[in-house]
This record gives C-alpha cells, structure tokens and sequence, in this order.
C-alpha cells in the first residue's frame, strides 16, 4: 500500500499523549487512509486505545538490542530505525507527529535518514496536493509564514499542541487491525537512559501550558496572587504574570510573559488585571482564546480578548472560582 | 574588591562622533608619531573606547542634518571612502504652525540654511567611523559602560568599569564579573550630553564655577517608512509653533532620508513651567498636524527614540580639561543651537582633544601632560568652533522663556553682554493638575509604552536599578508639590505614580524601559533622580537612527 | 577535549520585527541582530567544559556577513577559533541544507563533541542540532538541562522531558548535545577577552556550492498574525459574567 497518512504517536505511562492523539485527530480531519504507528514497546492498554480510533491500522512497532540491553525506555536510534523501516515500507503521502520534546530528538534525524524535508512545529495547512502550504509560527511567534515544500517522497510535518480538538477524535465502530514487529537493533545501544525522574521544584514551561492564568498590575498585592492561584489550580492552569509583577518579585522571572519573558500559545489565557503593554501582548496574542478581567475599559488587552469583562477582578474572579467548584 | 587591571594611553568614554573622532585622529598621530620613530614610544594599541551599548551607534540619535565641514577634515576622503550620507540637502522649509495650518516662511534665516548638508542618520555614520577606527588601531570595547572616575592626588588616571552579572538586590551572579581598573595617561569624556562621568569630573574638578548652567533639550525622534512619491528625498523641514506654546520653546522638523524613509521629530527646550508636560504627547500631537499627517497616512512607524542634548552655548561651557582628562562634544557642551547643529562640533572637538592628548602623551611629566591637555581650551578658542558658539552665545538665554519672547530677544543677543539662565528644573512651576488626556489611534500616533517598544530598548532583568532615587522621602513632596513631573516629562514612562488606597502613594520605577536620555536627571524638581549606567549592553536599538 | 559549537545571529527579541513582505524576510537594514539565545548557553556549556578538561572550542556559524559578529564576540567569551560559512542566502536556507553545509564544514577535524542550541529564536525549526547528528552519524543527547562530561570521555546528560520530568543519559564521545536556553549562566566577554579576541583566527569560508535537491522548504509568505477578534464583552454582575464565561468556555475545575 502507498499515500494516505501515518501518524506517528508517542506513549506516556498511562497512554498515548494527548499531543499525539490531537495529531490522530488532526489527520482523521484531512479525510483519507490514516495508519498510526507507535515506536517502542506497547501495551495492552496502549495497544487498545489505538485500535478503537477510527483509523485503518495500527502498528506496534518496538525493536530489541542484542542481549537484551537498553530494553524499556526511549531510545532515539530505536525509534529512528523502526520508523525509517515503516516509512519505506507504507510510502505514505505525509507523516504527521506531534512537535513533542520527543519529536524534537528523533523527527529531525528520521528526515535525515530518509532524505526528507520536516516541516516543523505546524499550525495548520492550507490547499492541497501539491499547492499545500504549511503554517508555520515564526520569530517566536510574532510573525507567521506559509511555508511550501518541493521534491519527492513523503511530507514530513510535526504538530503544535493545540492544532486539533481532541474532541473532534473519531472512535472506530470496530476495532482497527493491530500488528506487532520487533525490529532487532545491529549493534549495543549508544544512549543509555536512566528512569525519569521529577525534580522537587517543578520547572515551569508556560509555552506547553494549555491554560494559562496571568496575572499583572491589577493584582494590587503578593498576598492577592493567591487568588489567581486559586484560579489556576481549579482549571489545571500555569499561573503567569506581566513585568510588572515579576519585578515586584511576587512571581518568579521564569512565569513571566511578554517580549521579556516567553512567548505563549496556549488553548485558553485568562488575564486578570493585565491592562494590555504591546510588551506584553507579543507574547501571548496568539493564544486561542483570550479572557480579559480588568477595570479599565479602554485597557489595550480588550482589543486581543475573545471575551472581556469590565469589572473588578476581586470580585470576579471569586464568582468564577464560585461557578467552577458549583458546576 | 578585587579588580582586573588594564593599561592604556587614552581612554574614551562614549563611542559616539566625538569619542570616535577624537579615537580616529588620535591614532593617525600616534602612527605618524611611530613611523617617525619619535619619542616616547607611543602604544599604538593604547587607545580605547569604552561604549555602553551593545553595538557601536545604538545609543546615537540625532536628527540629522550635518554640516560635512568637520568630517571633511578628519576624514577628507569621505565621500570616496563611503560614509553613509543618506541624501544631499535638496529642500529646505520652515514653517510656523497653528493648530491644523501651516504657513512657509518666505526666507529663510541664514543659520538655518542647509545648502550643501547632508541629512544622515548619526547612528550609521558612528559604525562607519568606528569601522574606521578600528581599522586605524584603535581598541573598542562596546557594551561596556564607564562607571567610575578614577582620581589619585587631585589628576584624573583612569575610570572603573561596569560590575556585570549583579542581580537585583546587588548580589554576584554565577557570572558575575567585575569592572576592570583601567589606567590611562588621559581619559577623555564623550558621554554625550549629561554624561555620568563627564558630571562626576565636572564636579570634582569644579570645572563649570564660570559658566552658566547648563542648557537642555530633549529631542524625541521617529523614523518612518511611507508610500513614495510624497515628498523628495533631502527634503528638509523645520518648524515652530505647534504643539509647543508659552514657556514651551522647541521646534519640529521633518527630513526625507528617502522618497520613502522619513525622520521626524521635536526638540523641546527643558525650561518649561508646567510640570504636567508631556514631551512624549506633544510629539504625538505634532504628528497629527496636516502637515505631517498627510505625509505619514498608510506609512508605519519603524523606531521611535529620545535622547537630550546641551544646548546652553558658549557661556555654559565648562574649562574643558582637568589634569589627566579632556571633555569633548556634547558632554562639554558643544552644539550650536541657533544652527540646530551638533554633529560637526562633536567631531571637531574630537579631534582638537586628539591632538591635545596627543601632546600630552609625547610629554615628559606630569606637568607637561597637564600643560598640554590645557592646550585644548586655547586651540578651541582658536578654531572656527568658537567664531560659530560666539555668534549665538546669548541665543538660549534669549529663548529660556518661550519662543514667542524669545523671537525678539534672539535679534539682538548677538549685541548684548552675557545673559545667565537658570538650572533647567528650576524653571518648573508648582502645580498637581494632570496632563489633558491624549488618546492615540495606534497608527499615526501611540501610547507611550508602544513608542519605547519601537526604541527596542532592553536591559538585563535581574540586575540593580540604575535610576537612583536619592530620598524617597522627597518623592511625598514632590508629589505634593508638583505632582511628581518624573512620571511626565519622562518619554519612556519609566516612572509611574501608584496611588494607595488610604495612605501615601509611591514611586514606581519601570527601569528596564529607560532610554537613556538623562531627562530625569536633569529635570527633577529635587535633583532627585541620579541617572547612572546600567550593565553595559542595555539600552535602546537605534538602528538607523 | 575538542569541542565545536554550531550558533547562529538571529534579530534582537526587544525590538519591533521589520517584515519585507517581498523577501519573505526581514528589512535587514531596520533590523539588529544578537548570538541566538539557546547558542548562548551552548557556547558556555562548552567553555566551562574546557576549563575544566582543557583543549579548545571553535565557534561555527552559517550565515550572510553581519554573522561575524557573532563569531567575534563568542571568541571575546573565550572561544579560541571561529569558522564562518559566508552566504547571503543563509536565512533562507532550510534546516537540512543548514546541517548539510555545517556537516561538511566538520567533517575534516576529530571532534570529542558538538554542541547546539536547542533551537533559533528567528525560524524555529529546531532541527537542526538532531540533523547534524545524524549526517554526522553521532549519537546525540537533545534537550539537555544540564551536561557533564569526563576526561574519559563518557558525557552524562540531563535530558528534559515535558511537564517537568527529565532523564539522564550517559552516551559516549564522540556526541552532539543540543542545549536547552538556561542550563547555566552565560560568562559575559569582559574588556580582556575583547582584546584577546582580536588575535584569534576567524576562518571565512564562502559557500559556493549547495547540496543540490535538499532546499526543499520555501517561505511562500510571510506576514504578521491577525487575529480580527470580536471581542464579546460580557456585562452583568460579578455573578452573571462569571456564569456566562464558564458556559461560553464550557469551563471546568479539574478533578
């Protein structure tokens, strides 16, 4: 079989990620034969969340070294060589993957392998066959480009978080055909993995937050972040903040958005008491969607919110944490 | 603590047109000097620039328009060597503006004409002198600011470097590394107008005991890029009038670097009285008059930027040496405000300090050093510097109220004895009342903090505050008094007055916005506000400017 | 230990972007450039890896003539030789073409190790580290937050995860690590680095030839986000909005 789509997904502990299952979701959008492939060993549980997608095969694609080393954990030569197999063999149109940090290690040197162009971190495509361009995030995300790819062979494009709904993930009326093949690896492991481990205090990473609660002038006081806290945690959100807050020193510098700090994406951003400095909208404008809670009514922040509430935030925010717990 | 030390024949401090030409001159003289195998051996890898930013012309701004006449003599190959002129003068207007008219002055003053002028932008004419320094020998460190006047037994030996890598509360970084003791037999101050350094000599010396205060203006500058076929490149415009009336003297202009690329800008005397003033709104208000709003519809703001300058004349200067240091262009007070011409003299006295310091470096002791640096008074008196700061040397005195009484005045203060002038604060006037509200429409005009966004100023975040508050006490008063001015007159809204609920409001301090113009310093009511300099390497990106 | 780091100029974060609609690229002349950030931390991985083991780190840049000042300053840091690949076209190279000609460039010298920056703050692709590795047939660490290695040569890096979980591996030299922004504090080129930079070589190398057929990606446009929003303000009581906006965003609290 050759063209439709291959989607290569990646596992966590208790699945498939969700950044991979947009990416299934994403591809099931474009119409058209979609296979998906996971690298590595698979488990039953893994195995089953695959098939009962609506997608034409799934393939466990794990490999072995000699005498059994590096067996379990990510290998990026493992996952490189698999896929490189796969890819030759179902000669797929377009392969898609999420833009994971996983991604960033092996997606670069599988297009190596094969001679392929990655188009990298997407957002969206437009037009089709050969006139497809890919949306591309720029400069940090302050400007974006349409990006279009010549030459032969398959297209390989890695996903933003964020690019589909996982709502929108269609389920198969019956189970999609599962094969399993083990590759085995010619020589010893190059990389040896030790176990994940978590570090105490937990790093932030605003730009892979889905929410994102921040918090700027109008939060008045360091004692008042914790209301915004409050907020946060109640919808599993990164709190973040403007400069002004961060050089008060009541966030870290590391939680702070703007052209001075990061430059987030995320589905959904809630600004209480952001009024709105070009500094600081550069780095989050692109979110989805946008909230803005703030007194002033001719703040700049209203003009890159979706949705907007002129009021006090004090009272606000305690009505929202209210009708979140109630509902 | 402990310092690295480094050795040098002259150290500059401000890679700027006079640093870089006194830099540039001062080594064709110590080549020459070598290749005739004179004595004392000179170190023709001694010379050193000492420049803030990150980049050699980032911190310039100027209008421009040039007269060549200084770089013609220090570089008289200029034109064949390509110096970034960017267009001959080709037109030349003034206007007096009203509210939304505009009338064209049917001559045009004789120190205003720029017949054979070149509209430049200075930040692309520094890189081309410091390529040529460079080339020339010269050592130039960029991102590296001048903290500390380094003085032993009453003579001038060096300056003390920047501290890098300190966080907020002043505490070593990881990185941390400290500013070097660089000894030099002269240091020479070419900050620019209000240089930290240029001041600590100019205090420690006594240096201004005889002259008038100094004289400031602030000049706020934009670059624009516009359809063509508006307006033809070299087309200069001056103007006065709006949006500047009472004590408010000043004036904008307008050049056409290119049928598309323009320069814009005001220039506002800082002897005003109303506290409340915003220069940053009457810029804004400048550009919504027909005159210019009609050029700038469709076009898109590409840097915005703000920077003061010495415009007190020949009385303001100061003795120009002191042993082991000279002051050179705007950090002496060189400009000439009736020509609204500063780049030439800067240059100029670059290269009369150069020749200076050269002397001084040839002599033998310390005394011959001194005698020679002194030298460099007598050979500006002789120069047609002079002749040209002699001829407007009442000129800002004339204007220190306002334009509209200026005007006569100005006609005869070429006849009248010295006239003295006030420190710029203390034209201020008491009052609390807040400024007219001013609301930008984010194309042809913009809020304050989107202008100092189009500056790209930046500064590393967790480093001290470089903007000194002496007494914070003051700052209650002041408030009181006059409705803290700093939150004003500032154009890039670093200070901000935040009321409390209750009790007394504070002073907040957005230092990473600073420009670097020194109106703080200047301007405050208190003499409260030290501006001092930042880690080098911050501070505005004039690209072009 | 011989090391080499791949770093890149990109335009200045503080400032406004320039964009030229007809190059599909910046207004050069509007535009400042600075050493792209996560290269900045490459670059200091690789000095105090030097300091610490002794041999040498040489800088390699692709790109148009301005990128020498790049190469300039990372030697003032205390790098102790650059190679410069000259071409005008560079920023609109794609990221395997960039690999390509970085890859030849290395191919002749022994390298103990090869460092990137996880990714430029200018195109984004964060690929070209992974690239590189695999043109050079290198085992590679990505991510790392934090590097070690020994006079043995054996490299133990701390590779980041997402959602705050890292790993360590341990890989042997010859490696190429790309290098997260913030694994360490970059040293600053103090005014003696400046004037010892003045005498390192810095080799020029014009790039006259592209691998042929591998330029596959093309900006095609490239223009600033617009987003044209409706902003729906929401009005009532503290209460009413907060009700309205949990419907709207189909809002829940997470388990």
């Amino acid at each position: 079989m050759s063209g439709g789509i291959l989607v290569i997904v990646e596992s966590v502990a208790e699945g498939i990620s969700r950044a991979s299952l947009e990416a299934i979701a994403y591809a099931q959008g474009l119409g058209g034969p979609v296979k998906v492939i996971l690298p590595g060993a698979a488990n039953q549980t893994q195995a089953d969340a695959l098939a009962a997608l609506a997608v034409d095969e799934v393939l466990l694609a794990d490999y072995s070294y000699p005498e059994g080393a590096g067996a379990g954990g990510y290998d990026g030569d493992g996952y490189v060589a698999v896929l490189a197999e796969a890819v030759r063999r179902l000669a797929p149109d377009q392969v898609f993957l999420a833009h994971s940090y996983g991604a960033r290690d092996f997606a670069p040197r599988l297009a190596a392998r094969l001679d392929l162009t990655l188009v990298s971190d997407c957002i969206g495509q437009e037009g089709e066959g050969d006139a497809v361009a890919f949306l591309r995030q720029m400069f940090l995300g302050r400007a974006q480009a349409k990006v279009k790819v010549a030459g032969e062979g398959p297209r390989l494009v890695s996903l933003q978080a964020g690019v589909a709904r996982l709502e929108d993930l269609r389920r198969g009326s019956t189970p999609a055909p599962v094969s399993r093949t083990s590759l085995a690896m010619p020589a010893a492991p190059r990389v040896a993995a030790q176990a994940p481990l978590r570090e105490g205090e937990r790093s932030v990473d605003l730009s892979q937050a889905r929410i994102i609660v921040a918090v700027g002038r109008g939060i008045k006081t360091q004692e008042n972040i914790a209301l915004a806290k409050k907020l946060a945690d109640l919808l599993g959100a990164e709190l973040a903040a403007s400069r002004a807050v961060c050089d008060e020193g009541w966030l870290p510098i590391e939680r702070q958005v703007g052209s001075s700090g990061q430059t987030v994406a995320p589905a959904l951003y809630i600004a209480l008491g952001i009024s709105g400095a070009v500094q600081h909208l550069v780095g989050m404008k692109t979110s989805e969607t946008i909230v803005a809670i703030n007194k002033d009514a001719s703040a700049p922040i209203f003009k890159v919110a979706d949705y907007g509430i002129v009021g006090d935030l004090f009272q606000v925010v305690p009505a929202l944490i209210a009708a979140l717990e109630a509902a | 603590m402990e310092r690295e030390r480094l050795d040098a024949e002259a150290v500059i401090v401000g890679g700027g047109p006079a640093g870089l030409a006194c830099a540039l001159r001062l080594a064709r003289l110590v080549a020459e000097h070598n290749a005739q195998g004179k004595t004392p051996g000179i170190d023709p890898e001694g010379i050193f620039v000492l420049e803030k930013a990150a980049e050699l012309g980032m911190h310039s701004l100027s209008g421009a328009v040039m007269d060549p006449r200084a770089l013609a003599e220090l570089e008289p190959d200029y034109i064949a060597e390509g110096a970034p002129l960017e267009s001959p003068v080709t037109e030349d207007h003034l206007y007096y503006l009203g509210a939304t008219s505009s009338h064209r002055l049917p001559f045009m003053p004789a120190a205003l004409r720029n017949e054979g002028n070149h509209i430049i932008s200075l930040g692309r004419l520094v890189q081309w002198l410091g390529g040529r320094a460079e080339a020339a020998g010269v050592n130039v460190f960029p991102g590296t600011a001048a903290v500390d006047l380094l003085v032993e037994d009453g003579r001038v030996c060096g300056v003390i470097t920047d501290d890098k890598g300190l966080d907020k509360t002043g505490e070593p970084q990881a990185n941390f590394e400290p500013g070097y003791e660089l000894r030099a037999k002269v240091t020479v101050c070419a900050e620019g107008a209000r240089g930290s350094l240029s001041g600590q000599l100019i205090k420690h010396f006594h240096l201004d005991s005889d002259s008038n205060p100094q004289a400031y203006a602030l000049g706020l500058k934009e670059v624009w890029e516009i359809p063509a076929g508006r307006v033809k490149a070299g087309t200069v415009w001056h103007s006065f009038g709006h949006p500047l009336s009472g004590t408010l003297q000043g004036g904008g202009w307008m050049y056409a670097l290119s049928e598309t690329r323009l320069s814009l800008g005001l220039v506002v005397g800082l002897h005003y009285a109303d506290p409340a003033f915003q220069p940053h709104t009457a810029l804004q208000r400048y550009k919504r008059h027909p005159l210019l709003a009609g050029l700038l519809e469709g076009g898109s703001l590409l840097r915005y930027g703000a920077k003061t300058l010495a415009k007190g004349g020949y009385w303001a200067l100061p003795r120009l040496s002191a042993p082991g240091a000279l002051l050179v262009g705007d950090a002496a007070g060189f400009l000439d405000a009736m020509r609204l011409k500063g780049v030439h003299m800067a240059i100029k006295s670059g290269m009369l300090a150069a020749e200076a310091a050269y002397a001084a470096l040839c002599a033998a002791d310390e005394a011959g050093t001194d005698q020679a640096l002194a030298g460099y008074r007598q050979s500006f008196e002789a120069s047609w510097m002079k002749t040209d700061l002699w001829r407007g040397r009442n000129y800002h005195q004339a204007f220190q109220h306002g334009t509209a009484r200026g005007l006569a005045a100005s006609l005869v203060q070429g006849f009248r004895g010295r006239q003295g002038n006030r420190p710029a604060h203390a034209y201020l006037r008491p009052g609390t009342a807040a400024p007219a509200a001013f609301g930008p429409d984010g194309k042809l005009t913009q809020d304050r903090l989107t202008s100092v966004y189009h500056s790209g100023t930046g500064h590393r975040e967790d480093q001290p505050v470089h903007l000194k508050v002496v007494n914070a006490d003051q700052c209650q008063q002041c408030h009181g008094e006059f409705g803290s001015p700093c939150q004003h007159f500032c154009p890039a809204g670093v200070y901000e007055w935040e009321a409390a609920d209750g009790g007394p409001g504070r002073l907040r301090i957005n230092a990473a916005n600073c420009l670097h113009c020194k109106t703080c310093d200047i301007m405050d009511p208190y003499q409260n506000i030290a501006w001092t300099p930042p880690e080098g390497g911050g501070g505005p990106q004039y690209e072009g400017m | 230990m011989k090391i080499a780091v791949c770093i890149k100029q990109v335009p200045s974060t503080s400032a406004p972007l320039q964009l030229d609609a007809g190059t599909r690229w910046l207004k050069e002349g509007e535009t400042t450039f600075e050493t792209n950030a996560a290269d900045n931390h490459a670059l200091e991985a690789a000095l105090a890896i030097r300091d610490q083991l002794g041999g040498e780190v040489v800088v390699l840049t692709l790109g148009p003539e301005r990128a020498t000042e790049a190469l300039r300053e990372a030697l003032a840091k205390g790098a102790d030789r650059a190679i410069h690949l000259v071409s005008d076209q560079a920023p609109g190279l794609d990221p395997a073409t960039v690999a390509s000609l970085l890859a030849s460039a290395l191919a002749g010298e022994p390298w103990d190790l090869i460092l990137c920056g996880l990714q430029s703050d200018d195109l984004g692709h964060g690929q070209t580290g992974a690239f590189l590795a695999e043109k050079l047939s290198l085992p590679q660490a990505s991510i790392a937050a934090a590097l070690e290695v020994t006079a043995e040569g054996q490299a133990r890096v701390k590779r980041e995860l997402e959602g705050g979980w890292y790993q360590w591996l341990e890989l042997a030299t010859p490696c190429l690590v790309t290098i997260q922004s913030g694994i360490n504090k970059p040293r600053y080129a103090g005014m003696k680095g400046m004037l010892a930079a003045k005498k390192k070589p810095i080799v020029k190398q014009p790039v006259t030839e592209y691998p042929a057929g591998l330029t596959r990606q093309s900006i095609d446009e490239l223009y600033y986000p617009h987003k044209a929003k409706q902003t729906r303000m929401l009005e009532g009581s503290p209460e009413a909005v907060a009700t309205q906006l949990v419907a709207a965003l189909n809002l829940r609290a997470r388990p």
